[in-house]
């Protein structure tokens, strides 16, 4: 009984939440401030709830509810995890980062509540997806997070925001069905070997012997490249850059963050019953096409890149190769150390898109090379950026060093030796663009007084409405037209009604436990090796 | 060659010159008064070939054999395909002739030969009507063929009297997607290779619109008068197709008179229909432009062929 | 309803669909291309039914009423309704489809050859069950998904784009619906939801679209690039 309420404590928390929201919506003006704070506590409970679920569950066998319908086994559970945590961070910093937005008059009280509610409908949406027990419940959830998340990508309504919304829904609704096609291909190859309709994963565990060779082939196909596209792999990941890139930075945070481990989470349980049904050669070869082709993208649109923000997303796309090679390989240790990174990955680019948020809301540029000197301006948020940096190329002692340690190992150990190299020779190149366009954001001389963006928190411009202000700032990512304070007064002028340092106070926990974690990994350990069983050995 | 065949032969050769006419001014009787006019009654075509015969027999200046012998070899191919393709009865005449690929072959030799006599004319009409006639020719000749090629799969054989026998034993055939695809195909062919509209306006009289009307611009007389009773006998073929191999009830099985009598008033009835449903669709439709024909016909290839996909591959209630 | 009649009727509706998608992919005016769209609905919604007939289920039948709701008529009315927006902004010219990427002609061959794929891709699933004629159907839907694919890749406006996708998730359920007489009520009803939601959002960055750039030509968006 305990057991379950907390199973369902992290889908029914966050919908609690989005209604909190939507009345909020209705009247938004008085009390925005507080009910700012809900969006952090909804997540912090959701956390909390998968925490105890895995404590009170270890050892034990999985654990169902709703009649079936619900399972957690232990790599659901630190999926939970790897979701409330990332979660935790991005609705932590929201609220700081939502009222530097409301001040500066990009967006209205209502808008933010909006903004609130869907983030909420979207953790319910991931969370959901990672607890069904059954594929078919999955895939709804995942193209439910596609839909979600639409109106959150295209919330500035500029030009850019508006294109990369109907990117992103075409592009990843059109993935997601070929997906669908292959669970239904899949539904043929079970109802074949005797299994009843619904694709439960347990039982198709158990039948994946007898599933007909051929058929499965097709379907395991196209689930990956189905999937995959969710996952930002290659070469259906054309959607990747524009959203992440043109989304809100606590959108992107949580979708960089953690959407796109829940897509490789469904492309894990799919692997576990294809190794199962065809050997591993099958899989492994899919995988490392995907992983090779992901990587050698991500290096060479990195080189030229001039944004900022699509410069993460590309690293994103990195990130979800090296996953991807790590599951090729299929050792235990290659698992363990793809979960490792999944949460490594969540916390690093979540603070690094909150950093990178910040940065915009304070220069008003999204170009690398309009941004210099963040670390004489502002030293918190360069620490931030830089710290982030060097915690997601894989330097000790964050996570993700023992997590892509772990990949590599696994990959040589399961002969891949070529593959391994050929992948981490791409991961340095990538490695260098981003120390060299990240440091140039950072050191070196501020601007000068003349040039310089939209101060986040200084006079709002007098022209036109809402949208002409922010189309006039973004558009093409040049200087606003109009004529601004000076970055240097307006930051000395009022630092604390913009974005109080506290608001960056999530992404430097967030940091100090991808550390923590990546020296001593502690209990986090027992559930990682039985998630890492639960997907090698199902 | 059985005496089935010969006797629907033989009758075929009668009902189809003689009513051939018939049937153009059917037509043309229902377009006049679906528009409202009184029309001209349905003999008039035959009145105007008796007019036409009687004129002197004339030829341009510069033409060769070829213009004299167009409308001989035209007839002549005309006529051979409908003497032996099935329509009254399920044998035919010529076994062996009334093979798919050797009737499309006789109505493709004939429009052939008209259009080198247009271009053997000289003029620049002759010229401009032989090019778009060979246009759609060449787009309208696959589909032609995939799409009885389709109902041959079901038959077992692409001779026309086998097609045709087989369907007359099995209705139910009719119903089926390969069926029903192939019909709307052939439908687009009968009315691409009669130059009916939405392809060509057998009634304009702006050159500039004209396909088959620009081919025999130059002929008169005797020759003129094979050439539309040649036409005319080219219609009552595809019609007389497409009622064979889609609408088979009526057709006689047996050499009794009364199966005969049978099998050649169906015939009569069928065509007159269709070609009634053809007129009639005529006065609501345009003529589309010729840049957009290909379209038109690449569109029922794609049909066909999807029909021939479907025979392949949808089973049969009987397999 | 004995054996023959099932098949022959079966055989119909799917050939219905194809043509439908055909027909789709063919006409230029995005008032036809809804209104074949609908068509295909009721095939589909024809082929649920007479699966669920012949086989007493009335599981199916109440996914073949789903279907209707869905395809036949909550679909078709957001097109609409889209569409009717569109003109209003555009000042009542009726829409059709500036130049897609590849010529009618060309589509028209390509789904010939498509329709081709599909039935070699398709042979292993079609031999898992070989006496069923509903099996034999299952390239048809694959077909019609394929075409809605290359149609969705060849558009370039955002309503044909979106009627398009529709045409391939019509394709999928196809599939489904041939393949095993459907899944789970459950996933069924999800599915359906979340088709409605997709295409109900896509409408709304439809109209979001021509807002900001005054125009719904996607071929003109290139301010994301690298």
């Amino acid at each position: 009984m305990r057991t379950q309420a907390l199973l369902l404590a992290s889908v029914a928390v966050p919908l609690f939440g989005a209604a909190c929201f939507l009345l909020a919506t209705l009247r938004p003006r008085p009390g925005w401030r507080l009910t700012a704070w809900v969006s952090p506590a909804c997540a912090a409970l959701s956390l909390g709830a998968a925490i105890a679920l895995a404590v009170v569950r270890s050892g034990h066998g999985p654990v169902t509810a709703l009649g079936g319908l619900v399972r957690a086994d232990s790599l659901s559970e630190f999926m939970l995890i790897v979701i409330g945590a990332v979660g935790l961070l991005a609705t932590a910093a929201s609220p700081a980062w939502l009222n530097a937005e409301i001040a500066a008059r990009r967006a209205s009280p209502r808008a933010a509540a909006k903004h609130s509610a869907l983030v909420q409908l979207f953790l319910a949406a991931m969370a959901a997806a990672v607890l069904t027990a059954s594929l078919g419940l999955t895939w709804v959830a995942i193209e439910a997070t596609t839909i979600v998340t639409a109106f959150l990508v295209g919330q500035r309504k500029t030009r850019q925001a508006v294109e990369a919304a109907w990117k992103y829904v075409m592009i990843c609704s059109t993935g997601i069905a070929l997906a669908l096609l292959g669970l239904l291909v899949l539904n043929a190859a079970a109802a074949h070997a005797g299994l009843p309709a619904g694709l439960d994963w347990t039982r198709l565990v158990a039948a994946a012997p007898h599933l007909n060779r051929g058929v499965t082939r097709i379907a395991v196909a196209l689930l990956l490249i189905g999937f995959g596209t969710k996952a930002g792999l290659a070469p259906l990941h054309a959607w990747l850059p524009d959203a992440h890139g043109q989304a809100p930075a606590p959108v992107s945070a949580l979708m960089s963050g953690v959407l796109l481990s829940v897509a490789m989470y469904a492309i894990l349980r799919v692997k576990v019953i294809a190794d199962l049904a065809l050997g591993t050669e099958y899989t492994r070869t899919l995988l490392l096409i995907l992983a090779l082709a992901s990587l050698l993208l991500a290096a060479s649109l990195l080189i030229s890149q001039r944004d900022y923000k699509r410069m993460l997303a590309y690293s994103s796309i990195e990130h979800m190769g090296l996953l991807a090679l790590g599951a090729a390989a299929g050792s235990p240790l290659a698992v363990a150390a793809v979960l490792l990174h999944m949460l490594g990955h969540g916390l690093a680019k979540g603070s690094l898109f909150i950093s990178a948020g910040r940065v915009l809301q304070l220069t008003g540029t999204h170009r690398i090379d309009r941004v210099s000197g963040l670390a004489s301006r502002a030293p918190l948020l360069a620490g931030c950026l830089g710290l982030g940096i060097l915690a997601l190329l894989g330097f000790p002692p964050f996570s993700l060093f023992a997590s892509e340690l772990g990949i590599a190992r696994a990959g040589f150990a399961s002969g891949l030796g070529w593959v391994t190299t050929v992948a981490l020779a791409l991961v340095l190149v990538i490695a260098a663009m981003l120390l060299t366009h990240v440091s140039r954001m950072l050191l070196g001389p501020a601007p000068a007084a003349t040039e310089g963006g939209l101060a986040a928190g200084a006079a709002p411009p007098q022209a036109g409405t809402e949208r002409a202000s922010t189309a006039s700032v973004i558009q093409n990512g040049s200087v606003a037209t109009l004529a601004p304070p000076a970055i240097y007064a307006a930051e000395t002028a009022k630092p604390a009604a913009m974005f109080p340092d506290s608001g960056l106070l999530p992404v430097v926990v967030a940091l100090a436990a991808c550390a923590v974690l990546g020296v001593y990994a502690g209990p986090v350990t027992t559930l990682l090796h039985a998630a890492a069983q639960a997907v090698v050995t199902p | 060659m059985n005496a089935l065949g010969v006797t629907g032969g033989v009758l075929q050769a009668v009902i189809v010159t003689g009513g051939a006419p018939v049937l153009t001014g059917v037509m043309r009787q229902v377009r006049a008064r679906l528009e409202g006019r009184a029309g001209q009654g349905i003999r008039q075509p035959w009145r105007d070939l008796r007019k036409l015969l009687r004129k002197e027999a004339i030829t341009p200046e510069g033409t060769s054999e070829l213009f004299r012998l167009a409308p001989l070899v035209l007839l002549a191919t005309t006529f051979t395909a409908a003497v032996t393709v099935p329509f009254v009865t399920t044998a035919s005449a010529a076994g062996p002739v009334a093979d798919l690929f050797a009737v499309v072959a006789l109505l493709a030799m004939g429009t052939a030969t008209l259009a080198l006599a247009a271009l053997d004319t000289g003029t620049a009409f002759g010229g401009m009507g032989a090019s778009r006639e060979m246009t759609i020719l060449a787009l309208v000749e696959p589909t032609l063929l995939v799409s009885v090629f389709a109902l041959s799969v079901r038959a077992g054989s692409t001779n026309l009297a086998a097609i045709v026998a087989a369907t007359v034993h099995d209705p139910v055939r009719v119903i089926s997607p390969a069926s029903l695809l192939a019909a709307v195909a052939l439908g687009v062919v009968t009315i691409a290779e009669t130059g009916r509209i939405p392809v060509d306006n057998p009634a304009t009289h702006l050159e500039l619109t004209m396909v088959h009307e620009a081919m025999i611009l130059e002929y008169a007389g005797p020759d003129l008068a094979l050439i539309e009773l040649a036409s005319s006998m080219r219609l009552v073929v595809f019609l007389g197709m497409l009622s064979s191999l889609f609408l088979p009830w009526g057709i006689a099985t047996a050499l009794t008179p009364l199966a005969l009598a049978g099998g050649v008033a169906a015939f009569a009835a069928k065509v007159t229909l269709l070609g009634a449903a053809l007129a009639a669709g005529e006065v609501f439709m345009a003529k589309i432009r010729l840049f957009r024909v290909p379209e038109l016909l690449a569109g029922s290839f794609l049909l066909a062929l999807l029909a021939v996909a479907s025979s392949y591959f949808l089973t049969g209630p009987n397999l | 309803m004995n054996h023959t009649a099932f098949v022959e009727l079966l055989n119909l509706a799917c050939g219905a669909l194809l043509v439908t998608a055909v027909l789709i992919l063919w006409r230029r005016q995005l008032a036809a291309i809804i209104r074949w769209f609908t068509v295909q609905g009721l095939a589909l919604t024809a082929i649920a039914a007479i699966i669920a007939v012949d086989g007493h289920d009335a599981r199916l039948g109440a996914i073949a009423a789903g279907v209707f709701a869905l395809r036949v008529i909550a679909l078709p009315l957001l097109l609409r309704r889209a569409l009717a927006r569109a003109e209003a902004d555009g000042g009542g010219r009726a829409l059709r489809e500036t130049s897609p990427l590849v010529n009618v002609t060309a589509s028209l061959l390509a789904a010939a050859v498509l329709t081709l794929l599909a039935y070699a891709v398709s042979r292993p699933v079609v031999q898992l069950t070989p006496a069923s004629p509903a099996a034999h159907a299952i390239p048809i839907g694959l077909a019609v998904a394929l075409i809605g694919f290359f149609a969705l890749v060849t558009r370039r406006r955002a309503m044909s784009q979106l009627a398009s996708f529709l045409l391939m998730d019509n394709g999928i359920t196809a599939v489904g619906l041939l393949t095993t007489a459907g899944t789970s009520l459950i996933m069924e009803l999800g599915i359906s939801l979340d088709v409605l939601f997709a295409a109900a959002v896509l409408q709304v960055l439809t109209s979001r679209v021509r807002d900001t750039f005054g125009h719904a030509d996607l071929d003109e968006l290139r301010e994301l690039r690298d």
